[in-house]
């Protein structure tokens, strides 16, 4: 029985906020916090960097615009060539639409599947759900996670700050 | 607002809030996620399922009977080749628009009304969608080929015509469906972790933690996740005016009568919200009466979505005035023929219905009274839902029926098939928002959630 961290639980979100920024300033590096719903600035406090999610979600577009218009170009120009009365094959006005389209639906795939590979999503075991105080559906609790390996770590003492820092209950968590 | 109202009605009237009442983050997680989970649905809820159901099954049957017969078989014909597979089609799509209204544009603008009845909304664009995607693809005469519309590599060596409207709003709607279907799962996901921690039965737990992909509520993922979902919000608001300018686009490309016309694509768009929020007002009126949450669902949001109605209705108002002026001043005897027969035509007796429909019972929802009372402004709306599609209806037909040749006049004809596929399609609409409303939360769990605790922080 390895330890994966302790985990402590605040009543409010301003509570759970107090906590994470103290423990921040005391060193700890290496925790999380878990709420029903999100507590603005939080993930700033544990020390987030800002999220490259909107470059993955404007590359996504630009692909997606990108690779139809050239799909397009491709048939009119290339493969299958149809002279109209003259008129331009590359006849750029209506292709726009189509190629809008296909950005919007390439952003929207990007921004989907670079927020779950970001949070490492799908992922159906988790230590966290190991902690009996833990429940992220009953909605009333706050939790402020400190992994054992954190440089800082120390059992008794780190499970005394949490208490000192106002926490419910404070619980070991197995890995 | 406040001080508007006040002024015409002489005295403040204080907005209903949005959230009536005292919660707790339990007791709102508990009511919603009991709903689904011990399934503590109203006695005659399977029975208008059932209802429904009956619906479907005569969707099916008559989807079944155009396909063996043909497209002959409902009242399409020479010269009205255009008939209620095209106006359906228009209407459904509208009603989509105005759940990603709710979900998107009422995110971006941080509205906080938007909070219990998003989820919904945007279950409501996904069926609206898939009822819409339908009707183009049975209309094609030989169904089995609509994928002759994607870019598909195939013996016959040809491609799309990529300038053609009918291929734009071919990948309109698929890029419509998708990316509500991708926006809908997303803000799913917090409270399928919800689900799957509450459900009691294994099979519950199993269903629920699939789907919700292990979701715990960490910090890092809230941030990472909101960041994404107010991008796909911004993405979902262009889409949805352009979704329904390809529409419009449809009918604006053709130079026939009453359909080439510049007005159509902005027009369109303001008769989707109308008969979007419609419909939105129709599920929403029932919804919060029988599953008694008339404490989330708040008079606040019935009124607002009434006075959205108003102002896109306003707008279809300006749109059915431009429509007939541009017919006028053209000075083209042909517009001005299409646009005098549909006031005297065949069709004038739909015409007159829908502007009483759109124009007139809409004036009603200047007064807060009508917009407060539930019984009426359902009546109200389920008025609006039938003016929207006989716009629709009129708009498809007057035109063929009455082009540039007068000897080849004609009109068409409603059989029985015509009102099996929409009857068929609205029954299996809502069997799909009861299937909906028994399986998955119908209103947001965390976002609910952060209302009580912004209420709480300011009180």
């Amino acid at each position: 029985m390895s330890l994966h961290g302790v985990i402590a639980a605040f009543a409010d979100p301003d509570a759970l906020t107090q906590a994470a920024r103290t423990m921040r300033d005391k060193g700890y590096r290496r925790m999380d916090a878990f709420s029903p719903f999100e507590v603005r600035g939080l993930a700033e406090i544990l020390g987030m960097s800002r999220t490259r999610l909107p470059w993955a979600v404007l590359a996504g577009g630009i692909a997606g615009g990108l690779l139809v218009y050239a799909l397009i170009l491709y048939s009119v120009e290339i493969d299958y060539p149809v002279n109209v009365g003259g008129r331009p094959l590359h006849s750029w006005p209506p292709f726009m639409v189509i190629a809008f389209e296909a950005a919007i639906l390439g952003a929207a795939l990007a921004g989907f599947v670079g927020m779950l590979r970001a949070n490492g999503l799908p992922q159906y075991y988790h230590p966290v759900f190991n902690a009996k105080t833990f429940t992220y559906a009953q909605g009333g609790k706050f939790y402020l996670l400190v992994e054992a390996a954190d440089s800082k770590y120390r059992k008794g003492i780190t499970r005394r700050q949490l208490t000192r820092l106002g926490a419910e209950t404070v619980e070991d968590v197995e890995a | 607002m406040a001080e508007a109202v006040a002024v015409t009605a002489g005295k403040a009237q204080p907005q209903a809030p949005v959230l009536r009442g005292r919660h707790d983050f339990p007791e709102i997680s508990g009511r919603i996620s009991a709903i689904v989970l011990q399934g503590k649905l109203p006695r005659f809820f399977w029975a208008a399922f059932f209802v429904c159901f009956a619906f479907v099954l005569l969707f099916l049957y008559s989807i079944t009977y155009l396909i063996s017969v043909g497209v002959g078989a409902y009242g399409v014909n020479i010269p009205v080749v255009w008939g209620t597979m095209i106006s359906s089609f228009v209407w459904w799509i509208g009603i989509g628009h105005a759940g990603t209204l709710i979900s998107a544009v009422l995110l971006l603008l941080r509205q906080p009304w938007r909070a219990s009845i998003n989820r919904f909304a945007e279950a409501m664009t996904l069926f609206a969608v898939a009822m819409a995607g339908l009707y183009p693809i049975l209309h094609l005469g030989r169904p089995w080929f609509f994928y002759w519309l994607l870019p598909l590599p195939n013996t016959h060596m040809h491609w799309p015509q990529w300038r053609s409207p009918l291929v734009w709003d071919f990948a309109a709607i698929s890029t419509y469906a998708s990316v509500s279907l991708l926006f809908w799962y997303m803000g799913l996901l917090p409270d399928l972790g919800v689900l799957r921690d509450r459900a009691r039965s294994r099979a519950g737990q199993l269903f629920y933690g699939i789907l919700a992909l292990g979701w715990r509520g960490s910090a890092y993922h809230w941030a990472r996740y909101r960041t994404v979902y107010f991008l796909m919000a911004a993405l979902a608001t262009p889409l949805v005016v352009s979704v329904h300018s390809i529409v419009a686009l449809d009918f604006t490309y053709a130079i026939t009568p009453g359909y080439h016309s510049t007005i159509f694509p902005p027009y369109f768009v303001a008769g989707a919200l109308l008969s979007g929020f419609a419909m939105v007002l129709t599920i929403a009126i029932p919804l919060r009466w029988a599953f008694a949450v008339e404490d989330l669902i708040t008079l606040r949001h019935m009124e607002n979505a009434a006075k959205l109605m108003i102002a896109a209705g306003m707008i279809v108002i300006y749109g059915y005035a431009s429509e007939a002026f541009f017919a006028w001043y053209s000075g083209q005897p042909y517009e001005r023929a299409m646009m005098a027969q549909r006031a005297v035509g065949p069709y004038a007796p739909l015409f007159w219905i829908m502007l009483f429909c759109n124009c007139i019972v809409l004036q009603l929802l200047w007064l807060r009274r009508v917009r407060l009372n539930m019984p009426v402004l359902f009546s109200i709306a389920l008025v609006i839902n039938i003016g929207m599609w006989l716009e629709r209806y009129v708009i498809v037909v007057t035109g063929p029926s009455r082009d540039y040749l007068p000897s080849s006049w004609g009109e068409q004809s409603l059989t029985w098939l015509d009102f099996g596929i929409l009857f068929g399609s609205i029954g299996t609409f809502f069997a799909l928002v009861f299937l909906f409303i028994r399986i998955l939360p119908a209103i947001t769990i965390f976002e609910v959630e952060e209302l009580v605790d912004e209420k709480s922080g300011a009180a």
